[in-house]
């Protein structure tokens, strides 16, 4: 039996410490991608190793003691209190080695904290459970009107990108290990992140702050382009709307989206028949008071928070193993009919919390005065569903 | 099993339930009947137990502590008694009363704990006592000070909030020199009489609480009650001022002011906004939908002006439609007022919020909601 429990409890500890040398692990804080989680890296890595050989010493020596001096009927040893000599002695040894720590531990907050050499602007605004970013206008990038999006944050690669963190309702952290370390965003404040990635890519991230529900499923991914792609990224996202055409199955999606979807979601330049811009009014049916703008949502390969892939299986890791040269053009088709996570999407349309745990059940919301935390069931038919997946496509 | 005592105790909790359940469920809308109720099931279920715990005060050989002396006198199972009806008094009053319970319940137990075990250690009621102290004091003697010390702080806080500013400054400069003095006499006279260092503490403290207990009774000064009454902290309304009382420092906002987004300022007559992070002046700022933004106004130019942040029109009814405008106080040079922006929705095309200043044309900061 003793033998059996020594066996499992060595399996696993043997399982857990080879989990730390997979390499293909996305969050892996010990794989920086950028020069700030480079800073930080090059703390960690020599604070870990004076911590782990100061642990190996603490350990070996409490087990000799224990081993060694164990009570075998030996008469007590003479008992001495106070040894100034010792004492000050293992007392300055751990201060100096944590000024030595502290010092560079300074330095490196310092260097993170720099934002006077910010190259570009980002707004990211957290709530339950999904990340909205919105770039201010910057007409060096391109950007002559804001640009809104959600999910994944599409950055210039080798661009030092200033985050303007906050939350429109509980506390949340945004934390791309790769990239940087984490950063609370807060309700009412903004806190400043800086990011910068070395290569195009994608580097994903996860919410640090348990925010409720759906805390694990607040994801998020930051995309890297090159600079030419980028520029092509923001040509695309400021392409006007373009309506579905007449009579196609794409035009009765629209329609639907209109009597269902506007309430919260957003579709930047649609207008309704007679010509007035449609506004949706997410602050009268969500607690947070925002929901997901959808436009160009085809230019993304994520939805709901980052929780779910736009792409399918096989899309999806051509996308995420490109090469640096090939990974801006993969990037830039954006979701195709072929492509389109339609199982999933689908779902989602179908009834959303059951796919990721939301406070959307109205009979429990007298809290929130009967507004919704993230996505309710809208209880559509199947038919509403299929126009609907063609309307969304057409978003690119 | 059951003691006689304890039957009587009992009858009353199993009584008590019974008559709760009931009132709960017929008259179940009244908290003050169901709390009287249920105080009274939880102190004779206590009692229940502590008699059936005692055996009615009866004790076997083995229960003969070391001292067999007569407990000494106390206030503490007094204070547990004020504690406790404070706490019910809470349930149905204020939280206040029933955090104040707490803390006093939670006084008395620990220290009529210690007590009872101290008296009990031995038969030397000296050492016992002095057990008790080296027990209690570490902890007796900061909680005290610190209340003595909240006590003078409140009651000088109401001194400066009664009297007219200038006195308040000149009354703090003359506290910390009279404090300062006195620590100085303190310390170079060491041999001064224990009994002359403890008349002046006492002395002073008790003049600091007096004068705190007249300043509360007189209310604080008219100008901070005309401000809070106009709301000038965070001035949102656009009409005339009602006083020339306001806030030259947003400071009633800490929260806010502490998370500042965007620093509007007007100087030598032109307006320029500096939005947190990023760098030199910005002719546009983005603020978030639905997400408060805090905008603080300072005005660095000669004579009265406000901000006025115009965000488009929200319907009313069918087909009216009301202009939303916010507005910061009507302040003169080297004053400033927080603004917090809240927007549900972006603009209409053609038609942008946007931060001006009434008065002085072509200045505007467009505000963007993306």
């Amino acid at each position: 039996m003793r033998r059996r429990v020594v066996g499992a409890v060595s399996g696993i500890a043997g399982a857990m410490f080879l989990a730390g040398c997979a390499t293909n692990a996305p969050q892996d804080t010990w794989q920086p991608k950028g020069p700030n989680a480079q800073i930080i890296d090059d703390l960690q890595k020599p604070v870990f190793a004076v911590a782990g050989i100061i642990g190996v010493i603490v350990t070996v020596a409490v087990l000799v003691a224990v081993f060694k001096f164990r009570d075998k009927g030996q008469p007590i040893p003479h008992q001495s209190h106070g040894n100034p000599a010792l004492e000050i002695t293992l007392t300055i040894i751990p201060a100096l080695i944590l000024t030595v720590v502290g010092v560079f531990t300074f330095r490196t907050v310092f260097d993170l904290a720099k934002t006077s050499d910010t190259e570009m602007i980002i707004n990211v605004t957290g709530q339950q459970w999904w990340w909205e970013y919105d770039y201010p206008v910057q007409s060096e990038y391109g950007i002559t009107q804001p640009i809104i999006t959600s999910g994944q944050l599409v950055i210039p690669a080798g661009t030092k990108v200033l985050l303007r963190q906050t939350s429109r309702d509980v506390i949340h952290s945004y934390w791309i290990p790769a990239l940087n370390g984490k950063r609370d965003a807060v309700p009412g404040r903004v806190h400043l992140n800086r990011i910068e990635a070395d290569k195009p890519g994608i580097y994903a991230g996860q919410c640090t702050e348990f925010c409720g529900l759906s805390h694990a499923n607040m994801r998020m991914e930051a995309v890297a382009l090159s600079k030419a792609d980028f520029a092509k990224w923001v040509a695309n996202q400021l392409k006007p709307y373009t309506p579905p055409a007449e009579n196609t199955l794409a035009k009765e999606g629209e329609t639907v989206f209109m009597n269902q979807c506007v309430r919260c979601h957003q579709v930047n330049g649609m207008k309704r028949a007679d010509g007035t811009p449609v506004i949706a009014a997410p602050d009268e049916n969500i607690v947070s008071g925002a929901a997901p703008n959808l436009s160009h949502l085809m230019s993304r390969n994520t939805f709901a928070g980052a929780t779910f892939d736009l792409l399918n299986k096989s899309c999806r890791e051509d996308v995420w193993t490109a090469d640096s040269e090939s990974f801006g053009a993969k990037y830039l088709s954006g979701v195709s009919e072929d492509c389109l996570n339609q199982k999933d999407l689908r779902g989602w349309l179908r009834n959303a919390p059951a796919m990721k745990p939301m406070y959307a059940n109205p009979a429990l919301l007298t809290s929130t005065g009967g507004k919704y935390r993230g996505m309710p069931n809208l209880g559509l038919t199947e038919a509403d569903i299929e126009k609907l997946v063609a309307y969304l496509l057409t978003l690119k | 099993m059951f003691s006689t005592g304890s039957k009587y105790f009992f009858g009353i909790t199993f009584l008590g339930a019974i008559a709760f359940a009931i009132y709960m469920l017929l008259i179940g809308e009244s908290a003050i009947g169901g709390t009287a109720l249920f105080g009274l099931v939880g102190a004779t279920g206590l009692l229940t137990g502590l008699v059936l715990f005692t055996r009615d005060g009866s004790q076997g050989e083995e229960g003969i502590a070391a001292s067999t002396a007569a407990p000494t006198s106390s206030i503490w199972p007094l204070i547990a008694a004020v504690g406790a009806t404070l706490l019910l008094v809470g349930t149905i009053t204020s939280s206040v009363v029933t955090l104040l319970g707490v803390v006093l319940l939670l006084a008395a137990l620990v220290e009529w704990s210690v007590l009872s075990w101290s008296e009990r250690a031995s038969s030397d009621s000296s050492y016992n006592a002095s057990l008790r102290k080296r027990l209690l004091n570490p902890i007796e003697f900061p909680v005290l000070a610190a209340v003595g010390l909240g006590v003078v702080i409140l009651s000088f806080s109401r001194i400066t909030l009664a009297v007219n500013k200038s006195v308040g400054a000149i009354a703090f400069i003359v506290l910390g020199s009279l404090v300062l003095a006195a620590g100085v006499l303190f310390s170079v006279r060491p041999n001064l009489r224990r009994g002359l260092v403890t008349g002046i503490c006492v002395l002073g403290a008790v003049g600091i609480v007096a004068a705190g207990i007249a300043s509360a009774g007189a209310g604080v000064r008219e100008e901070l009650v005309l401000a809070k009454e106009e709301g000038h902290y965070m001035h949102q309304e656009c009409g005339a001022e009602k006083s020339e009382h306001f806030d030259k420092l947003p400071l009633e906002g800490v929260s806010a002011t502490s998370s500042v987004d965007t620093h509007i300022d007007l100087i030598d007559g032109k307006l320029v906004a500096s939005v947190q992070g990023i760098a030199g002046n910005q002719e546009t700022i983005t603020v978030p939908r639905s997400n408060p933004t805090n905008i603080v106004f300072r005005n660095k130019s000669e004579g009265e002006y406000r901000l006025v942040a115009s965000l488009g029109s929200k319907m009313l009814t069918d087909g009216v439609k009301e202009d939303v405008v916010q507005c910061t106080q009507l302040i003169p040079q080297g004053s400033e007022q927080l603004l917090t922006l809240n927007i549900p929705k972006p603009a209409e095309a053609g038609k942008p919020f946007t931060l001006t200043v009434p008065g002085l044309a072509g200045q505007s900061i467009e505000v963007i909601v993306p």
